[in-house]
């Protein structure tokens, strides 16, 4: 038993560690220039990070040393439990107008929907692994679709919609991985896109051509193909009469749904301010605790959504592209564990967690740099925040188990 | 079935490997685009063109007398504040401002010290400038970097009054209050919050939300104009509040007692509003507005006299006669003594070894209840006290709210004291103190100590039998009092004695009368010993003309005989309210 352990311990692929750790310190620097420079006491940002590091580092041992056979027998029950507890935040207190956080009584708040991301990863995992799926049949992508569908449509009217676009996306790269058709998983988004686009004239002519080009490269045949094309036109015809149909005030909460962020007062300020930190940090910085934007409190969440702002501006560009360097060293690395598995099951968790790593990364680092609107995704390991931080020590845990060669 | 074979191919995964790299390459490049080419750009609007929040602080609001008088206001000042960040040469800065605007470079430096808190968050300089400052320092403007200005409304009090101790006063928030309170939202340093009296018990409703502008400011931190108007959020100012008092009523009496310490109550017992509070010495309540000079806050507060204590709520005293109503109705309702019984005072009383004296030295001869009150002959209530337990009295006492706080909306009173035999054996031992300490208490003597915000409840219940509502400064529809279950004959006998205590020739309180047709007035004077000298003079007493009914607390520390001190006093609140003068009564 002893030496079980010892061999886990010793065989896990330990080179992941190098970079949470730079990443963890320049993170932890970041938010000593805010707290420090702010002239903020204890408890501060960076205090409660510090706490918050102990039970994520004994969560990631935990998740180090489980068997994956465990794992991977109980994991649908876990699912069961992750969906009713992304639901149980609808029966407590609003909080900053959302249902996201449950509250324990402790000191701060737990969001199930951080663990929730890889809950359904494995779970994903497992359904993909033990069927011997037709991968070509378009039909073999729907029941993955709803297995990730259900807590995300949850966590969307929390509502949260960060978190629900980080659920969605591993199932596209998963079902890749096993041999899925990409043209099929065009397909699945494409009624989405054809409602999105359905209120510009331009960019709907611009996506109807697009459509049509991959409809007849990827030679369905006929009926397939006219049903499908057409059916979407039909979506994007039909949609804005159906949403100029409802009452403004149903618009507007089903806007707020989509965009939680949606501020009236300061539309597009925070960018501007994210932007303008960023551009003026230059090559080098401003130096450590020298940032006019950061500390003259220009900049809105800070020290979590938009602290990327805060190091480009202090650190400048040099700091950044090692940021970058790190995390997608991180992420291949993950990758390239997943090639090197021998079990379908554990190569999938992989790919699945790296998909995770990587949007969070994009997301946030793109609405920093104002690329695309404001949504409220942190940046793994670096942001400031309890739950995100202890899930994202709990994924390392996992790739570092599911890392290792042998099967235990 | 976890066994089944991992069987990627290499071309799934290159894919997924350049997706990876390719969003890290977009990323890299667009921080690029920011960072290193458009640079120039982005440095430019991060030194020139800031956008600086500013919160524009909401006026609280003000407080009214019952006629809609005001008695406290505001009046915008204005306060400079200097950035750390952007002060290019601090000495040049102060020189101008002490040239443009006359104030001493030394005080610039003291408050830059006490106040700074980081290069970054504006540190304030000077308080209270005056547009004409401004503006001359509005003209140096070229000179100046890293100082700006804030429009601030400050507290502007009535001339008339003080009434300092019922307003209380607002304090700009530092660190201390900041942990202390415990509604802390919406609060930042510099914030004005109400510290004391109605300004601190009021607080939600006089405070108002800010609102914030946001304003662009060049590399010097100079203001280069507002940002559209949309984007700013106008403060909501706080609401007024009606208070019940007369402010012409509290001039009279502030009038009345200056160069005296006491204290004086109007009200009105059938709705417990408060006329009148005034609490001698007081100070003017701009003293912590920061006008007043530190030579006079260092007097005030080395003033033995102590004009920052609060005498009607939080002093305590002895009540002397004016307790011998609680006294006599609980005589009467034990049936331990009827109206006829009578006693013959000698001026004096002798008890055991001890011998107890009557005020009037010669006596009063032969007494029954009636003049007893009347005359507030003491040896009367020696002789028939000691048939009544201590615990019996002391539950009628409670009754008329001894011992008790009146729940008043200022923020603190103190209780007084009406012993119990518990509370006698804990003071003295069980063997400490006898019968002697009875006879003590039966003129409001001894152990008893109270408020005289107490005594205007005491008066207001006998006025209206019982029937009044909690004392309150603020407008509004007051609880009822609990009840109390006592004979309508005694409360009938109370307040036949106490109108003869104005009206019967030899009566104690006979010159509060100011004979004005259709008023008639119901009084009892008090007299009480005390170790520090001279007795306080008490009167309490009410009116009624025409269905509107005052009633008064006038206590004089040190004053004498209360019918001598007290009761003039008395007769100028009646004579001002009741008479022809009065215009706003002829309104109500």
């Amino acid at each position: 038993m002893l030496l079980d352990f010892r061999k886990k311990i010793i065989e896990s692929p330990y080179s992941v560690l190098l970079s949470v750790g730079g990443l963890l310190l320049l993170g932890l620097s970041t938010l000593f220039s805010i707290t420090a420079t702010q002239g903020q006491p204890p408890p501060n940002a960076l205090s409660k990070q510090l706490i918050f590091l102990v039970p994520a580092l004994i969560l990631m041992f935990i998740m180090l040393m489980a068997s994956r056979r465990v794992i991977h027998k109980y994991i649908f029950m876990v699912y069961g439990i992750i969906v009713i507890a992304v639901t149980l935040p609808f029966f407590g207190e609003k909080i900053a107008g959302t249902y996201r956080w449950i509250n324990l009584g402790l000191p701060f708040g737990l969001q199930p929907s951080e663990i929730a991301k890889w809950v359904i990863v494995i779970a994903l995992a497992r359904y993909l692994s033990d069927h011997n799926l037709k991968m070509k049949n378009f039909g073999s992508n729907i029941i993955p679709f709803i297995i990730a569908l259900i807590p995300t449509v949850i966590v969307l009217s929390q509502p949260d919609l960060g978190t629900a676009f980080v659920m969605m996306i591993p199932v596209f790269t998963m079902l890749f991985w096993v041999g899925a058709r990409p043209i099929h998983l065009f397909l699945i988004m494409a009624p989405l896109f054809s409602i999105l686009t359905a209120f510009n004239v331009i960019v709907f002519s611009i996506w109807a051509a697009i459509m049509a080009g991959v409809i007849f490269l990827a030679r369905l045949r006929l009926w397939h193909a006219v049903g499908l094309y057409f059916g979407n036109i039909f979506l994007g015809l039909i949609f804005p009469l159906l949403w100029n149909s409802l009452r403004p005030y149903q618009q507007n909460r089903i806007l707020t749904l989509v965009n939680p962020e949606l501020d009236p007062l300061g539309a597009g300020y925070q960018i501007i301010q994210s932007k303008t930190a960023l551009g003026s940090g230059g090559f080098l910085g401003k130096g450590w605790g020298q940032g006019t934007q950061t500390h003259l409190k220009f900049l809105p969440v800070q020290e979590s959504d938009f602290i990327v702002s805060v190091i480009g501006e202090e650190f400048g560009f040099l700091t950044l592209i090692i940021m970058l360097v790190l995390f997608s060293w991180l992420i291949i690395k993950i990758i390239r564990l997943a090639l090197n598995s021998t079990d379908r099951f554990s190569s999938l968790v992989l790919v699945g967690i790296s998909t995770i790593f990587l949007s969070h990364v994009f997301v946030n680092c793109a609405m920093t740099a104002g690329m695309i609107p404001v949504k409220g995704l942190p940046l793994p390991f670096v942001s400031y925040g309890g739950s995100f931080l202890l899930s994202c020590f709990m994924m390392i845990g996992l790739v570092l188990n599911f890392g290792r060669e042998k099967l235990d | 079935m976890l066994k089944s074979p991992n069987s990627v191919s290499k071309s799934t995964y290159w894919v997924l490997i350049s997706i990876v790299v390719l969003m890290h390459v977009v990323l890299a490049y667009r921080f690029f685009k920011l960072q290193i080419i458009d640079f120039n750009l982005y440095s430019q609007r991060a030194e020139s063109n800031r956008i600086r929040a500013m919160s524009i602080p909401a006026p609280r609001g003000l407080i009214l007398d019952r006629y809609g008088e005001i008695i406290v206001d505001n009046y915008p000042t204005y306060i400079l504040y200097g950035i750390g960040a952007e002060i290019i040469d601090k000495q040049h800065n102060y020189d101008v401002i002490s040239q443009s605007t006359g104030i001493d470079i030394g005080i610039l430096e003291k408050n830059y010290k006490n106040y700074y808190r980081n290069r970054f968050i504006p540190t304030r300089l000077a308080k209270d400038l005056t547009i004409n400052q401004l503006s001359r320092l509005e003209e140096e403007k070229n000179e100046l970097s890293g100082i700006i200005y804030k429009q601030y409304p400050e507290r502007i009090y009535n001339q008339k009054i003080n009434a300092s101790h019922i307003l209380g006063y607002v304090k700009e928030i530092d660190k201390l209050p900041m942990e202390k309170s415990t509604n802390k939202d919406g609060y930042e340093y510099g914030d004005l919050i109400g510290w004391s009296g109605i300004e601190k018990k009021y607080e939600s409703i006089l405070r108002g939300e800010k609102g914030v502008a946001y304003y662009q400011v060049d590399a010097f931190g100079r203001e280069a104009g507002q940002i559209g108007g949309e984007e700013n959020i106008l403060p909501n100012p706080g609401n007024d509040i009606t208070t019940t008092l007369d402010v012409s009523l509290q001039q009279l009496l502030e009038n009345e007692l200056s160069g005296r310490c006491g204290v004086a109550i109007v009200s009105r017992p059938k709705t417990g509003g408060i006329l009148a509070y005034v609490s001698a010495p007081d100070y003017t309540p701009d003293l912590f507005t920061g006008i007043i000079s530190n030579a006079v806050w260092q007097s005030v507060i080395a003033d033995t006299n102590r004009p920052l204590l609060d005498r009607v709520a939080n002093g305590t005293y002895p009540p002397g006669s004016i307790f011998k109503m609680v006294v006599a109705i609980a005589l009467l309702e034990k049936k331990i003594i009827t109206p006829q019984i009578e006693i013959f005072c000698t001026g004096s009383y002798d008890f055991y070894d001890r011998t107890f004296g009557c005020w009037s030295e010669n006596g009063h001869g032969k007494v029954n209840l009636e003049k007893a009150i009347v005359q507030s002959c003491d040896v009367y209530f020696y002789q028939a006290i000691q048939k009544i337990k201590l615990d019996e009295l002391a539950v009628v006492a409670k009754q008329f709210g001894f011992g008790l706080e009146t729940n008043i909306d200022i923020p603190s009173e103190m209780k007084g004291r009406m012993p119990t035999r518990q509370f006698m054996n804990k003071l003295h031992g069980r063997w400490g103190w006898a019968q002697g300490a009875l006879l003590n208490m039966a003129i409001g003597q001894g152990e008893i100590l109270v408020t005289p915000l107490q005594m205007a409840r005491y008066i207001n219940i006998l006025a209206t039998k019982g029937k009044t509502r909690t004392l309150h400064i603020v407008e509004k529809n007051s609880n009822v009092i609990p009840e109390i279950f006592i004979n309508d004959r005694s409360w009938k006998l109370m307040q036949d004695y106490m109108g003869k205590v104005v009206t019967a020739p030899k009566g104690t309180g006979r010159r509060s009368n100011p004979k004005i047709p259709g008023l008639k007035i119901w009084g009892k004077t008090g007299t009480a010993e005390n170790p520090h000298g001279e007795p306080h003079a008490w009167y309490i007493a009410y009116g009624e003309k025409d269905g509107e009914m005052i009633s008064l607390v006038i206590m004089v520390e040190n004053g004498g005989h209360g019918g001598e001190v007290a009761t003039p006093i008395a007769r100028n609140v009646f004579k001002h309210y009741f008479g022809s003068n009065n215009s706003k009564l002829a309104k109500n």
